[in-house]
């Protein structure tokens, strides 16, 4: 069959319509939208490992508020324990106090130095521990006594000497060091 | 057989062209294009609708869960600051030297016939210090007051050595003395002596060498 001069205008008029068409179609129709669909997909994808985190943080944390009460009762027990007030006002009668309890009458107590401790919130303290006279088996025990009972006490260094006098007495130095709250 | 005549055929043959013409076959078929395309569209839209919707719940989701998660993060290291503090603390508790012990092995080795004059004692300084020095001087007696001397030593040394890592004691001084002594109805020449005690407390820190020094001793050897 053959074309004649007006069919084939009309064609290429009709395949030029049709190019117009699809242009018009994918540039500013189905373009933008395939766009946008890809920007929020990718941001979904990035989303979702974002959301799931944060419910794994949030609850890992409530996990970790529950626990902590007991892993930090004995920090806070300890701290609770220290007297308030400027510890020369306290420290050096509480030795006395303690001393006296375990049979030895008479301590005196200096404080040596002041330091920052590492542990945030204390600061430490270094004290000698002067007891002119005691029997060597009472004051052992009252060593061992103040160890137990007083974890934020460390003693340093022991000096203990026989008494010139009285040689069944002693005399004992005892350098120690304590924490107390900054 | 009648004849038969057409008198439509121009018209029949109009209409033919114009069911023919390739504008309108072409406009036709643009037009079914076209009609495809806008469902097309449409199932995109709709799909694209679905998941704006999908994703402005999650962004919503985001914006309140954020702020949490971020306190929660702030919460947990605060929490973990507390009890990495508390777990120090019962580190240098438990970690402390006690004396009473150490008195009390003194107690149980030193015999009647020797009187101590001074125990003297340190601590290890640091957390990185081993060793905890002991000073221990005193009079025996006895008829070799030397050898009680060194039997105290002994004792004191093998008392300490079973309750720490590792003891090592040496005399700084053992004289013997012009005094004598009365113990049970007997006169006893005495010894001065002074005695040290190196206790280690703890195990020393290993401090890894580094990759290349490691290397060089693996071959010097």
């Amino acid at each position: 069959m053959k074309l004649e001069q007006a069919q084939i205008k009309k064609i290429g008029l009709s395949v030029a319509v049709l190019a117009v068409l699809l242009y018009v179609y994918f540039a500013f129709l189905l373009g933008p939208l395939q766009q946008a669909v890809h920007n929020q997909t990718s941001g979904i994808a990035s989303l979702e490992p974002q959301i799931a985190d944060a419910k794994k943080q949030i609850s890992k944390t409530a996990e970790l508020e529950k626990q902590a009460p007991q892993a930090t009762a004995f920090l806070n027990n300890l701290k609770n324990s220290i007297p308030d007030g400027a510890p020369i006002a306290w420290f050096p009668p509480k030795m006395a106090d303690f001393f006296r309890s375990h049979g030895i009458g008479k301590c005196t107590t200096h404080l040596i130095s002041e330091s920052a401790d590492p542990m945030p919130g204390f600061r430490k303290l270094v004290w000698s521990v002067d007891v002119p006279k005691a029997e060597f088996i009472p004051l052992g025990v009252a060593i061992s006594s103040l160890e137990n009972e007083e974890p934020l006490l460390n003693i340093l260094n022991v000096s203990i000497d026989a008494a010139r006098e009285d040689a069944q007495y002693q005399h004992a130095t005892l350098i120690l060091s304590t924490l107390v709250k900054s | 057989m009648p004849l038969h005549v057409n008198l439509y055929h121009e018209v029949q043959r109009q209409e033919l062209a114009r069911r023919r013409d390739p504008l309108r076959l072409g406009m036709l078929a643009v037009l079914v294009v076209a009609i495809g395309f806008v469902a097309n569209y449409f199932v995109a839209l709709g799909r694209s609708h679905s998941i704006g919707t999908q994703y402005s719940g999650l962004e919503d989701e985001w914006s309140s869960i954020e702020p949490k998660a971020k306190e929660a993060k702030a919460r947990q290291e605060e929490l973990n600051g507390e009890i990495a503090a508390s777990d120090a603390m019962v580190k240098s508790v438990d970690g402390r030297f006690y004396w009473a012990p150490v008195l009390d092995e003194i107690l149980k080795a030193v015999p009647r016939s020797v009187q101590l004059t001074h125990v003297g004692a340190d601590a290890p300084g640091d957390d990185k210090a081993i060793n905890s020095v002991l000073t221990i001087s005193g009079i025996s007696s006895a008829p070799e007051p030397r050898k009680e001397a060194e039997a105290v030593r002994t004792a004191i040394d093998s008392r300490l050595g079973s309750k720490f890592k590792h003891v090592a004691s040496v005399f700084k001084a053992l004289d013997d003395s012009d005094q004598i002594v009365m113990l049970d109805g007997r006169r006893l020449p005495t010894a001065s002596f002074t005695m040290e005690f190196q206790i280690q407390v703890r195990d020393p820190i290993v401090v890894a060498q580094p990759a290349a020094r490691k290397a060089r001793a693996e071959a010097a050897e």
